[in-house]
């Protein structure tokens, strides 16, 4: 059984024949952590990793989750998705063309385009909308963008369909508003339809549904994914609650990737990474995830050996989750895991574990 | 109904009585807190829902006699120390109320970063605490340290560190220590998470019941965060449009609510185990003061509202002992909405096993559309108007 589980050569799973709208090769990104002068002629400035070697394939109409806690290298994936962010090593190309190549203007597909394609919805709604700027005229920017020639009723018209498309009726009221004077599930629909507008190929959903009231994300969810087949575009979207990632890749038919200090510790399809993880660290998100079942246990302790992430300027050796890991031995101290799929199904997992005949099965458990 | 109304938020042993309690502002014509009566259960963890603008927050400061200016509070809220001595709260002076908010009843709110001050070393804000108080700051430190290990940190670190150099989750839990350090009996915690990423919410919930049971506290835990708060109490009011409209023990409340809305927003939270295509969300807004609904404030939305519900507001009604509901069809709610995590935990407690469990008995599908329909039509018939 063990032949048939090879190392995945990165994220990309199940045989698609089909191009991929993005695809991510082992992906870096690192940060230098801000010095003063003094230090600066003393010592090597620390390097934060936050990304380190993902590889990811997006297609059309496609969702993925990336989950995982503060500081696990979600967000700055995200952005290096989109074009936002460039990586310190590895490349992300938009349909078969380089973006950071394109923006050095070494490509036929012009940079501009690209950036079009690729747009992003913010957690905090309220401050990614022009304070001094009617609904109207926020909509307005990215229709004059992607249709020059519009005339200003039929601009109108086309901000008012997508308004009532959004649900906020009557649009006429609604469009005349400046931004403070909707409420939070308003303004991340604007935002949405904002997006949308420019007919992107992926959008960047980072937390947007985070700041709203629990009540209220069911419905933006079924929101954005309907909106999904209309105008045929791709979410990468970010959260730290699995019940979401759930609910929302579930879905809309996609994948489930779990981040841990800028790695993917697992991916697959969600109802796999749901209701049957193979990597302790996913298993982890499982036990976080509150429950609303009767019968289900109370939060019990954590199947975890420690609460807080180790330092990602210092992350550690081998597994990076052996620190935490209740089944870590001394393998994982020392050999650093690939991504193994699991076989049959659409998943693959980052644990020596997966592998039966890896010698992490004959090296003695961890001690703290 | 009328002859047992005090029964539903009165316990046997209440640290705290909280009766008629009431926020105005405008010369008494907008309501931010409208009539709440409740005790709290000496070492219970009572858990408070709500959604943004429910009232929830305004229900904690006005129990510390802490609202925002210029509001006006009414009503009565009487403390029963350990010492068997009883406090009237609204009737203290300033000075005693600043002793009383840290020594008996204390408060975390969320967002850790902005309680601590970023100029002064976290051991100072303890030591500051301890003398503002006339405590022995030996002994309280010695407390302190101990409070900190128990919260998974080193205390060495911790107190010589100035806020912005730990993490959210650690500042978060340093605030904890810092709110118990001087022994109160009841800690009141405003989403005290909710800047955080699940797993260290998750994890703080952990350590809080821990807490609790090792120092006999009472706590109070305030958020819009149903599952969260579910893990953790034993017992759950329920806010709507500034009003407690649901009181009960946690499974009760949970597995048998008969108030519409907190039926209807169990069904609308994402969680792991429900059939996906149950999850619903709740239909139209929640009223803003300056206008809500007379009679039952959830009736424009509810599907079971009919006459009755428009003219008159529903008092509490009893569910079960000690579990009332504020609506005159709570019965009918039971028996109609159906909560959607039910159909997977009938297949076994097993989440691992319950998850896949996506078929309903067929009158169970019946009864889940009925109730659809009629949330539709009323949704319709007043959404998105409340601005």
């Amino acid at each position: 059984m063990s032949d048939a589980q090879r190392p995945a050569s990165g994220a990309t799973l199940g045989d698609r024949d089909e191009e991929p709208v993005l695809s991510l090769t082992d992906v870096e990104v690192h940060f230098e952590e801000q010095q003063g002068i003094i230090e600066s002629f003393r010592e090597e400035p620390e390097v934060v990793q936050a990304v380190n070697g993902v590889s990811l394939d997006i297609f059309d109409q496609d969702v993925v989750t990336l989950v995982g806690e503060s500081g696990c290298g979600k967000t700055t994936l995200g952005k290096t998705c989109i074009g936002l962010q460039q990586p310190t090593a590895g490349t992300v190309e938009y349909r078969g063309t380089d973006i950071w190549e394109a923006k050095r203007g070494n490509t036929e597909v012009p940079f501009d385009e690209i950036r079009q394609s690729l747009q992003i919805i913010h957690q905090d709604p309220g401050a990614s909308l022009n304070p001094n700027r009617r609904i109207i005229d926020i909509l307005a920017e990215p229709i004059k963008q992607v249709h020059p020639t519009l005339g200003s009723g039929e601009r109108r018209e086309r901000i008012y369909a997508l308004l009532e498309r959004v649900g906020m009726n009557p649009a006429a009221d609604f469009a005349d508003r400046y931004p403070h004077q909707l409420s939070g599930g308003e303004q991340q629909r604007v935002a949405l339809g904002r997006a949308l507008l420019m007919n992107p190929d992926v959008i960047l959903a980072d937390e947007a549904i985070s700041a709203l009231d629990v009540s209220l994300r069911v419905e933006m969810m079924d929101l954005m994914l309907e909106l999904q087949e209309e105008f045929d575009t791709s979410y990468v979207f970010i959260s730290h609650d699995l019940s979401n990632a759930r609910y929302f890749s579930e879905h809309g038919g996609g994948r489930i990737g779990v981040m841990y200090l800028g790695q993917i510790a697992e991916i697959g399809a969600a109802n796999r990474m749901i209701t049957d993880p193979h990597h302790p660290y996913t298993n982890v998100l499982r036990w976080a995830t509150p429950d609303l079942g009767l019968d289900a246990e109370r939060a019990g302790e954590p199947p975890m050996r420690k609460i807080d992430v180790p330092d990602p300027v210092n992350p550690p050796s081998g597994c990076r989750f052996h620190t935490r890991c209740p089944e870590a031995r001394e393998a994982c101290v020392t050999d650093e895991p690939d991504l193994y799929e699991v076989e049959g199904v659409e998943q693959a997992t980052a644990c020596f574990r997966e592998l039966d005949d890896h010698q992490y099965w004959d090296s003695p458990e961890l001690e703290d | 109904m009328a002859t047992d109304q005090q029964s539903h938020f009165t316990t046997d042993d209440p640290i705290v009585e909280v009766r008629n309690l009431k926020v105005t502002y405008d010369d008494g014509d907008t309501f931010v807190l409208d009539d709440v009566s409740m005790d709290i259960e000496r070492r219970e963890i009572l858990g408070v829902v709500g959604e943004s603008g429910s009232g929830k927050s305004m229900f904690a400061s006005a129990m510390l006699d802490a609202i925002p200016d210029p509001g006006l509070l009414s009503g009565k809220v009487l403390y029963h120390g350990g010492d068997g001595e009883t406090i009237d709260v609204l009737e203290l002076n300033q000075e005693e109320l600043n002793q009383f908010r840290w020594e008996e009843i204390s408060m975390v709110f969320q967002g850790a970063m902005s309680s601590f001050n970023p100029t002064m070393k976290v051991g100072n804000h303890f030591r500051e605490t301890l003398k503002a108080h006339d405590k022995n700051v030996a002994d309280g430190m010695a407390f302190a340290r101990e409070l900190l290990e128990d919260l998974y940190l080193d205390p060495e670190r911790v107190l010589d560190s100035y806020s912005h150099e730990l993490s959210g989750g650690m500042q978060q839990r340093a605030l904890i220590a810092l709110s118990i350090v001087l022994e109160p009996e009841v800690l009141v915690m405003d989403e005290p998470t909710a800047a955080l990423d699940l797993l260290m919410q998750r994890s703080i919930l952990m350590l809080l019941k821990d807490l609790q049971e090792k120092y006999d506290l009472t706590m109070v835990f305030i958020t819009h965060d149903l599952p969260l708060v579910a893990s953790l109490a034993s017992r759950m009011g329920v806010m709507y449009a500034f009003q407690m409209i649901e009181i009960g023990p946690r499974d009760e409340v949970i597995g048998d609510a008969g108030h519409p809305y907190t039926r209807a927003l169990l069904n609308a939270t994402p969680n792991l185990d429900a059939p996906l295509e149950e999850m619903k969300p709740i239909e139209g807004q929640s009223p803003a003061p300056i206008n809500v609904p007379d009679g039952c404030s959830y009736h424009p939305r509810c599907p079971l509202a009919d006459d009755q519900c428009v003219r008159e507001d529903p008092q509490f009604y009893t569910v079960s002992e000690g579990h009332g509901a504020a609506c005159h069809h709570w019965e009918e709610a039971q028996d109609t909405i159906r909560l959607n995590f039910e159909s997977a935990s009938e297949t076994g407690g097993d989440s691992d096993v319950a998850a896949d469990g996506g078929t309903l008995p067929g009158d169970a599908v019946a009864d889940r559309d009925g109730g659809h329909d009629a949330t539709d039509f009323v949704g319709g018939s007043d959404g998105g108007d409340s601005q």
